[in-house]
Parts: C-alpha cells; sequence; structure tokens
C-alpha cells in the first residue's frame, strides 16, 4: 500500500513538473533556513551544559547604579571572595584574576612567548568547579604553593613542543623576565563547546610577586575590576534569596562615604553559567568570538518560520487549487473501496514525499548558506553538527510538523469530494476555498511587503547614521597607536617629529582616542554655584594643543588647550548647559570641582557625536596630558592628510609606518585605524540586520511570487476557454492581460495595506534605539508598494501574456 | 439461486436544486435475487445512474429501506456500509474512470489494496485476470496508451478482481463501437452464466436483451418489467 502510494506520488510530482519544482523550491528555502538557523540556536545553547552540577555553578557579578546610569562589570571586588568563603551555601568558592604575561620563556629551548592569552591567578577550588582531566600531575593539593603552573595541553604543546605531559611536570616557566614558575600540571582541555577557554592556570599566592601584589594584600571594597572573577558552586539545598541577602548586607555594609555622596550603590548579582554566553552586560572571556545575542537567534529563528510558513502556504495554495484535477482519481478510489482515511494517508504520504525531497536538497544548501551567513554563523559551526542526535530527532519532528502543515488542509479538501458528482463531472470548486487561497495569497504578500520596508527603512537608517556629520573632521585622518603599555612620552614625540618630515601630512596632533571611539574615560566633576551644586558625569578627551585644529572642533569662546600639563578644560556645549551657564561665554574662568582640585574651564567647543548615533551626547571636556609624569594618556599620533595626497594615500602609509618602525626598534605592535572606517564599525551590527534583512526580503519575494505564479497558471488555464471567446468577440492583448491581472493586483494592494502599519510599527520601535535617527518617510512605503507590484505584475505577466497570445481557434476546439 | 440479493422497500431519493425540491427516485420496489442479469432501461434523467449509485452505495436514498443481503444499508453507520460494498461490489463506468498515472496492472490491483490483500496474493490475483482477459502483455501501459475497448476491459478487470457478488455497470458500452460493445456484453453474460449478479444501465435496447431482466424507469419510477 506505502509503495502504491509513493509510486503515484512520484508519478504526479513528475506529471506536475512546475507545480512541484514551485513546491519544492518554496520548502526547500523554507527549511534551509531552518536547518541553518536551528543549527545556530543548538550551537549557543549547548555552551558549558556538560559540566557537572552546572546548573549549581554560578558566576558573582556586580551591578552598579548611580544618577548618571547603571553599570554591569563580570568581576567582583577583591574582598568578597574572603567574605563569602565560609557561608554555608556555597560548596565551593573560586576567585580567579586574569591577567595576560607580557612574554613567557621557556628557557630550556629558548622558546618565548609573547602576551600569552587566556592566562589566570587561582587556586585547587576552580578544579574543583571545573572537572578537568589531568594528563599528568596530582590533583590533589593542585596550585596550593607559589610559582606552581598548571597548563591546558594544547598551551603545553606551544611551550614544550614536541613533550609528552609527564615530562613537562617540574620544568620551568619564566614569566615577564622575573618570575620563575614550575609546572605542576598538564591538564586536558574541555572537548566540548565552552567559554572557559583558560589555558594557563598560575597558583594563587604567585600573584604576590607580580605588580599585583598591591591590589591583593589590601583589598578594598570599593574597587572593582573586571578581571577579579569569582566563581561559585552553591550547595544542593541553597537558599538563593538568602545568598542575594547576604550580599546587599554585604555591599551595605562596606559602602563608603564617596559613594553615599553621589549616590552610587553596588550590588552583588549571582549570574547562572547557562547565562554567561547569552549576557552581552558581562561578556564573555574571548572577547574575538563575538556573543552568542538572544534577540538576534530570535530574529533569525522568526524569519526561518516565516519562510517556512510561506513555502507551506504556497503548498496548500497549489494544491488546492490543482484539486479539480486530481477530483477524477479521487472519485475513483472512493468507488473503489478506498476510505476518507485512506486517501488523506495518501495525500499527506505524498506531502511527505515532497518535504523530504526538499530536506535533502536543503542539507546541500546548508552547507553553502553556512557560508553565506558567515557573519552570523558562529565560528566553530560546523556541518558536524548535523550528526548529533538531538538535531537528528528535531529535523524529523521539523519535517513531520511541515508536512502535517502543508499536507492536511488540501487533504482534507481534496479527500471530501464526493464520489459521484466528481465522476459525473458535477464538480464545483467552492467559493470558500477560492476565498482560502486569497487569504493565503495575502498573507504571503505581506510578510514580503513587510521585509521590503523594514529593508528600505533600514537602510535608509544605516545611509543617515553613516552620512550623518559627526561635528569634527572624520575623512583623511588616520591615527596610529604606540606600543601597548607605553607608559613614556619621549618617543612618542620623536615619533612626531620624525612624521613631520613625510610632505603629504597636513597635521599631527599627540592624543588619546579621537572624538568618536568605543572606549571612554570619564570622572564625576561638580559645580558649586552661589547657591547650588551640580554633580555630572565627565568624559574626557585627551588631545595636545594641536587637537581641535586637526579634528576641526569648533570653539565657541575661550580658547584651546595652551599647554600639554597645565590644568585646564574645554568643555563641550552639552557640559556647558548641565553645568547651568546660559552662554558658552559665561563658563569662560569659572572652575569645576574634579576629585578635590578646581580646574578651570578656559574654552567651550562645539557639541560633536562621541560615540554611535545611538547614543546621546553627553558631557565631555579636552584636557591635555596631565599625569605624564606617571603614565601618558596620549596614545596614540593623530595625523591628516594633505587634501591633494588621495593618490599616494599607500605611499604615505607605507612612510609612516616605517618611521614608527625607526622609533619603536623592539616591539612589533604597529596599529593604525582610520577614523572613518572606526566610524563605520559602529553600525556592524546595524549591517548584519540590514544584510539578513535583505535576504529575507528575496527570498520571501522569490516565494511569495513562485505561489503567486502557480496560482495565475491554474486561474488562466481554467480561463482558456473565456479567453479563446473574449478574443474572438475582439477583445484586445492588453483588455485580456488586465483582466487576468487585475483580481491578482487586487490582492496585492490589500497586502500592502495590511503590512504598511506592521511595518511601520517593528521600524518605529527599532529606531527606538537610536538618539538620532532618520525620519519614516511616506515615499519609502510609495517605492515598497510599487516595487511589490512590479515583481507581482512580472510574474503574473509571464503566464497571463502567453495566455492571450494564444490562437482562440485551439482553445475553443478543444471543448 | 432463489437467495435475495437486495431489495429496496419504498426508496425515494430527493435532492435540493435551488428552492425546489426535486424527486430523481419514487417510491422504487425492488427484489433482486443472485445470479440475475438486470437492464435498467429509459431516457435521460430517467433515474438509472442514481438507481446505480445508490444501490452501489455511493449515494444514498433519501428515503425508504435498502436491504442488502438481509443487512439494512439505511441505518448503517459509513464505515460499515463501506466495507459492505468493498466486499460485494464492483463498479464498472462508461468512462472506464481508470487511474491515469497507474498503469494496467496497478489499476487492477487498487481494490485489493483497499482491501488489504498481502502482497503474494495480490500477485496471483492480478496476473490470473490478465491471463483470463488476455491482456497480459498490455499490463505495463497507462490507461492512455489503450483503445477505448481495452480501457473497458481493464476497467471489468478491476471489478471483478475483489471477486464481487454484484457488479454495477452503469453504461458500459456508451464510449465504445459496436464490435467492442458486443465484446463486453459477450463478456457480461459469460460472467453472469458464472454466477456474477450485474446490473447494467443502457439506453440500447441490444444491450439490455442480454439481461435476463428489464427495468424501465420514467422520471424515477419504475414504469415496467
Amino acid at each position: 500500500m506505502i509503495k502504491n502510494y509513493f509510486k503515484i506520488a512520484w508519478r504526479n510530482i513528475m506529471k506536475h513538473k512546475v507545480f512541484s519544482l514551485i513546491n519544492v523550491i518554496g520548502l526547500t528555502i523554507g527549511l534551509s533556513a531552518s536547518f541553518v538557523i536551528g543549527l545556530m540556536i543548538y550551537y549557543d545553547y549547548t555552551f558549558d551544559t556538560f559540566h557537572k552540577d552546572g546548573d549549581r555553578i554560578y558566576r558573582v557579578v556586580t551591578d552598579f547604579h548611580s544618577p548618571q546610569g547603571n553599570f554591569n562589570n563580570p568581576g567582583v571586588t577583591l574582598a568578597l571572595e574572603e567574605a563569602i568563603k565560609e557561608n554555608s551555601n556555597f560548596d565551593v568558592v573560586s576567585g580567579f584574576y586574569q591577567e595576560r604575561p607580557a612574554k613567557v620563556e621557556n628557557k630550556a629551548i629558548d622558546k618565548v612567548v609573547k602576551w600569552p592569552n587566556f592566562v589566570i591567578f587561582t587556586d585547587a577550588n576552580y578544579f574543583k568547579i571545573f572537572d578537568y582531566k589531568f594528563l599528568a600531575g596530582d590533583k590533589t593539593n593542585i596550585l596550593s604553593q607559589p610559582n606552581n603552573v598548571v597548563l591546558t595541553e594544547k598551551r603545553a604543546a606551544e611551550y614544550f613542543p614536541n613533550t609528552a605531559p609527564n615530562e613537562i611536570i617540574g620544568k620551568t616557566l619564566v614569566y615577564n623576565d622575573s618570575l620563575n614558575v614550575t609546572v605542576t600540571g598538564v591538564v586536558e582541555n574541555f572537548k566540548e563547546r565552552t567559554d572557559f577557554v583558560f589555558e594557563e592556570f598560575i597558583s594563587h599566592p604567585t600573584v604576590l610577586q607580580t605588580r599585583l601584589r598591591e591590589d591583593f594584600l589590601n583589598k578594598e571594597w570599593a574597587n572593582t575590576n573586571s578581571s577579579a572573577q569569582l566563581l561559585v558552586k552553591v550547595s544542593s539545598s541553597a537558599d538563593l534569596v538568602a545568598i542575594q541577602n547576604r550580599f546587599d548586607a554585604l555591599a551595605k555594609e562596606h559602602e563608603d562615604e564617596d559613594s553615599k555622596k553621589y549616590g552610587l550603590t553596588q550590588k552583588f548579582v549571582l549570574q547562572p553559567l547557562s547565562d554567561i554566553h547569552f549576557n552581552e552586560a558581562y561578556g564573555i572571556y574571548d572577547w574575538s568570538k563575538g556573543q552568542a545575542s538572544r534577540s538576534l537567534l530570535t530574529n533569525l529563528a522568526l524569519v526561518a518560520l516565516f519562510l517556512l510558513l510561506l513555502g507551506c502556504i504556497n503548498f496548500i495554495n497549489l494544491n488546492t487549487a490543482q484539486a479539480s484535477q486530481r477530483a477524477k482519481e479521487i472519485g475513483i478510489r472512493k468507488t473503489l473501496g478506498s476510505s476518507r482515511k485512506q486517501l488523506i494517508g495518501q495525500f499527506m504520504g505524498e506531502t511527505f514525499l515532497l518535504v523530504v525531497i526538499s530536506a535533502l536538497l536543503s542539507f546541500l544548501l546548508s552547507r553553502w548558506l553556512i557560508n553565506v551567513f558567515s557573519d552570523f554563523v558562529p565560528e566553530g559551526l560546523s556541518f558536524d553538527l548535523f550528526k548529533a542526535p538531538i538535531i537528528i530527532i528535531g529535523i524529523a519532528v521539523l519535517l513531520l510538523v511541515v508536512t502535517f502543515l502543508s499536507g492536511f488542509y488540501p487533504a482534507m479538501v481534496l479527500s471530501k469530494f464526493n464520489a459521484v458528482s466528481v465522476l459525473k463531472n458535477h464538480l464545483t470548486v467552492g467559493d470558500k476555498k477560492v476565498k482560502l487561497r486569497k487569504f493565503l495569497t495575502v498573507f504571503q504578500f505581506s510578510i514580503a511587503q513587510i521585509f521590503i520596508i523594514g529593508t528600505l527603512l533600514v537602510g535608509k537608517q544605516i545611509n543617515f547614521l553613516l552620512n550623518k556629520d559627526m561635528g569634527f573632521k572624520t575623512d583623511a585622518v588616520v591615527s596610529v597607536y604606540n606600543p601597548r603599555g607605553e607608559g613614556e612620552i619621549s618617543k612618542k614625540e620623536i615619533y612626531a617629529e620624525k612624521l613631520k618630515a613625510i610632505p603629504a601630512i597636513k597635521d599631527i596632533s599627540l592624543g588619546g582616542h579621537a572624538p568618536a571611539s568605543m572606549s571612554s574615560n570619564s570622572s564625576s566633576i561638580s559645580y558649586v554655584d552661589d547657591n547650588n551644586e551640580v554633580n555630572t558625569d565627565l568624559q574626557f578627551l585627551f588631545g595636545d594643543a594641536n587637537y581641535a585644529n586637526l579634528f576641526q572642533l569648533e570653539i565657541l569662546a575661550g580658547r584651546g588647550i595652551r599647554n600639554d600639563s597645565v590644568k585646564e578644560l574645554v568643555i563641550n556645549e552639552t557640559c556647558r548647559k548641565k553645568l547651568g551657564f546660559t552662554s558658552p561665554e559665561e563658563a569662560i574662568g569659572k572652575t569645576v570641582l574634579m576629585s578635590d582640585e578646581n580646574i578651570p574651564i578656559v574654552g567651550v567647543m562645539s557639541d560633536f557625536h562621541q560615540r554611535s548615533l545611538r547614543s546621546d551626547i553627553k558631557p565631555m571636556a579636552w584636557r591635555g596630558d596631565w599625569y605624564r609624569a606617571r603614565f601618558s594618556q596620549f596614545q596614540a599620533v593623530h595625523v591628516s592628510f594633505q587634501n591633494n595626497a588621495e593618490g599616494n594615500l599607500k605611499e604615505t602609509l607605507s612612510k609612516i609606518e616605517s618611521a614608527y618602525k625607526t622609533v619603536y626598534t623592539d616591539v612589533d605592535d604597529y596599529r593604525v585605524e582610520f577614523l572613518d572606517e572606526n566610524i563605520e564599525k559602529f553600525y556592524n551590527r546595524e549591517k548584519r540586520i540590514s544584510k539578513l534583512l535583505n535576504w529575507a526580503t528575496g527570498l520571501s519575494i522569490l516565494i511569495s511570487c513562485l505561489g503567486l505564479l502557480g496560482l495565475v497558471i491554474y486561474t488562466t488555464n481554467r480561463r482558456v476557454k473565456e479567453i479563446g471567446v473574449r478574443k474572438v468577440l475582439g477583445a484586445s492583448l492588453l483588455q485580456i492581460n488586465t483582466l487576468l491581472c487585475k483580481e491578482f493586483l487586487v490582492l496585492v494592494a490589500v497586502a500592502f495595506i495590511i503590512a504598511s502599519p506592521i511595518a511601520w510599527y517593528g521600524i518605529d520601535s527599532w529606531l527606538q534605539d537610536f538618539a538620532f535617527k532618520t525620519s519614516i518617510s511616506f515615499w519609502v512605503f510609495l517605492i515598497s508598494g510599487s516595487a511589490m507590484i512590479f515583481f507581482a505584475l512580472l510574474v503574473i505577466s509571464v503566464k497571463t501574456l502567453q495566455a492571450a497570445n494564444a490562437n482562440p481557434v485551439n482553445s475553443l476546439r478543444s471543448e | 439461486m432463489t437467495n435475495t440479493l437486495l431489495s429496496l422497500n419504498e426508496a425515494t431519493r430527493t435532492v435540493n436544486s435551488g428552492s425546489n425540491k426535486v424527486t430523481l427516485l419514487d417510491n422504487i420496489d425492488l427484489q433482486v435475487k443472485e445470479g440475475e442479469f438486470i437492464s435498467l432501461m429509459g431516457p435521460s434523467g430517467s433515474g438509472k445512474s442514481t438507481l446505480l449509485n445508490c444501490i452501489g452505495m455511493l449515494d444514498s436514498f433519501t428515503d425508504g429501506g435498502y436491504t442488502f443481503l438481509g443487512e439494512p444499508v439505511h441505518s448503517m453507520k459509513e464505515k460499515n456500509r463501506s466495507k459492505l460494498y468493498k466486499e460485494y461490489i464492483g463498479f464498472v463506468f462508461q468512462a472506464y474512470h481508470l487511474i491515469d498515472e497507474l498503469n494496467v496492472w496497478e489499476n487492477i490491483e487498487t481494490p485489493l489494496l483497499y482491501k488489504n490483500v498481502k502482497s503474494s496474493e495480490r500477485k496471483a490475483m492480478v496476473a490470473d485476470m490478465l491471463d483470463r482477459f488476455n491482456i497480459v502483455g498490455k499490463k505495463d501501459l497507462f490507461p492512455q496508451q489503450l483503445s477505448g475497448g481495452q480501457q473497458q476491459l481493464v476497467g471489468i478487470a478491476r471489478a471483478l478482481i475483489g471477486q464481487p457478488k454484484l457488479i454495477l455497470a452503469d453504461e458500459p458500452t456508451g464510449n465504445l463501437n459496436s464490435k467492442q460493445s458486443t465484446e463486453i456484453m459477450e463478456l457480461f453474460s459469460q460472467l453472469n452464466k458464472e454466477g456474477v449478479t450485474i446490473i447494467q444501465a443502457t439506453h440500447s435496447e441490444k444491450n439490455a436483451s442480454y439481461g435476463s431482466r428489464i427495468i424501465n424507469l420514467l422520471d424515477g419510477k419504475i414504469v415496467s418489467e
């Protein structure tokens, strides 16, 4: 029986090649998207799920609340570990400190590794929380002594190439030229997906021999560093509310005077292990990986769902439209004794066959899609994940659901036919079914329309973001950063001097970051008027006297910085308003209180955007390099080019680099950034959304138009006789085409009316993230509506023109 | 040969056409004994096909009693009714109504699938039937590749494969030329002699004469036997 069904299903598919192709294309697109996106969701949700008692492992993080806003820090104060160690709610408390050594040496073979990453100071408790497999070394008493280190297999292979783990034990590594450390263990890297990517575990007491000594000897409650991490494993009977209460009490108890004064509170929070991979507020340890985003995954899942729905709708539409062609077969089968249930089974079987064909195609496509969507697909995701049992089960379930969604309704319709009327050709396709098909078509086109409007508006916003005047010079400016950790000013000055010799360079300025950047440095200041006091957070822009000139910052009143080391500020308009001065001139000569020092305001500059246009303009001040003696804040040399130097930019850049090499001879850390490229990077997320929308739009238009084509082919074929008669009566090609197109265009128009407000609402809420936004213009809707009608008309005309062109003699004779 | 196969008692079928109530079959009383070969005659619209469909349980009477092999069909549930006609009734149509997507072998096999006959048994039965109708050589052809007469042969073979007690034939030769008609009617009479009860609807006096009993219908009523 089953064999018979599949046989007839296959023959039917082959007989109606166009319809089958449309169905398969629609379903394949939907399924491919679902497969890839399903894999991504699976991939991201299986991070750190393999740890024993993973649901009891938490990271303690800190949330700061202040009148200026809330800040999240993945670290906690070093003092907290001591304070909760004895609490019975915790099975294990393990603090660790992330610190990147400048270099590590294996003197025995003269192997030097610079800036190794993922190095932490920790103790045996870390290995109680996470169960590492020890390849060598004794797990008991591990890391209890100073100057011990445990390496992962991978890191060990780097320091001690071609050495067995057992032989590495007892060998010595030298950190930062001075710290001799003995390897006491080698552990296996986690095989499963994990965010705990640490490779090198130095025993905790060793920290006292490093620059961090003071921090660890005097653990201050007021000092929070994101490198100081705290993991806990709560006991199985732990009372999470009691833990939180204890945290709150500790925070309250150790609140200092300044915090009270400025309304700053800190709150310790338990972050579940499963949250670490997703929560952008606290981040993960490997920054280069880019964090998984629940909202992105949700959006992707929605896209997949819509594409799949569109495919299913095509199926329903085409199959119910084609029903009359199958009617005879159904009638015969009924007279031969088939029950309705058996017929439904048969049609579901046919649907399933198509779905399986689509699924097989989708597997092939997924491979390619994973590459196309590399911006979204996490790096470690590979095709092999398809082998995971849960994925296989998931796919099987998905296929069944899709089969049911697309096949059930047509099966019900088809199997309902009355055998007698079918065989006597009394079949009438009810009005109801036509209505349903119209409804579904409208649904499809609404989705496509929403995507089109969304794409255009997101594109418009991105265009707006990129072209909006930032308020300072952004083009033809590069910043060369000095080697990391270089606190001296002298070499930078020498370098700047050397650059002056390059003729293509117009201006040079030593400074911190450019006026707009991802980083910020701020402090709170207060201004005391005759009767009231204003407190505000003030961001700093470090730059020498030429900084404003180079970036073309406009000075509204007063003057710029004259000297790098004189303590004076040039504030921006926002800060001026915040402090309550009515005009720029009024601010000149006033002083603000900053860390118990009175600093004079010598100038006011106009506002410019310090960050992406998502955020507002904040109070900001341009200042010099006041603490140069200790550590210079001038980390970069900013360079602007002559206007006519465009042509040999490459040559100039290589000159800039070679000048760098003559100054910094012993380090290899050349970093150059183009300001306009940096600003573009602010909007990477928006660009990704735009790319996703482009794809979703293209695919949804494709699927919807294919479905429309199917319906048009069907309807036109049924009206061949009518067309013939009309032609004989003298109708022109255009008249017939209009007649045929009209009913479909009405559907597209209805879809537009439905889609517009939904798209408007969606985009409007998306734009709320931006402090500066483009307008949602009327013309965008007009264009997208026209585009949709254009596409629909194109598709419809392919068939209707052919039908209208046909010789009426042929169509009339066959009757 | 005296068993009653089916009996109709004041069987009536009315349908609503718009606001009018149309009586298609009007108080039909009919007894059919096993082994009979009945020809239903009458002009178009006299109710021949409707009567056949109702007897074949594709349609149902709206009023009156219908007993098939002693079982009251009119008060049966759909499921039992379907079981009954699957078991005992075969149909032959004027337009053959073969399934276009299936070849000759598969068309003949289909009723067996619905009766859940085992594969090996099905093969034997279909082979037997092909043999009997001399169409072994055509078993892999599709309906469009056959002449009308050949298609009707397949249709009859398909009706017979389930070994029914009753064959209902609605103008079985209506689309055939006279030579093919004669062949088909000869076949029916042969089958009748083998014990199959046949009810056919026909326009042709000649074909009707093959039957053992002729019933004339007019406007849904039996006017003469």
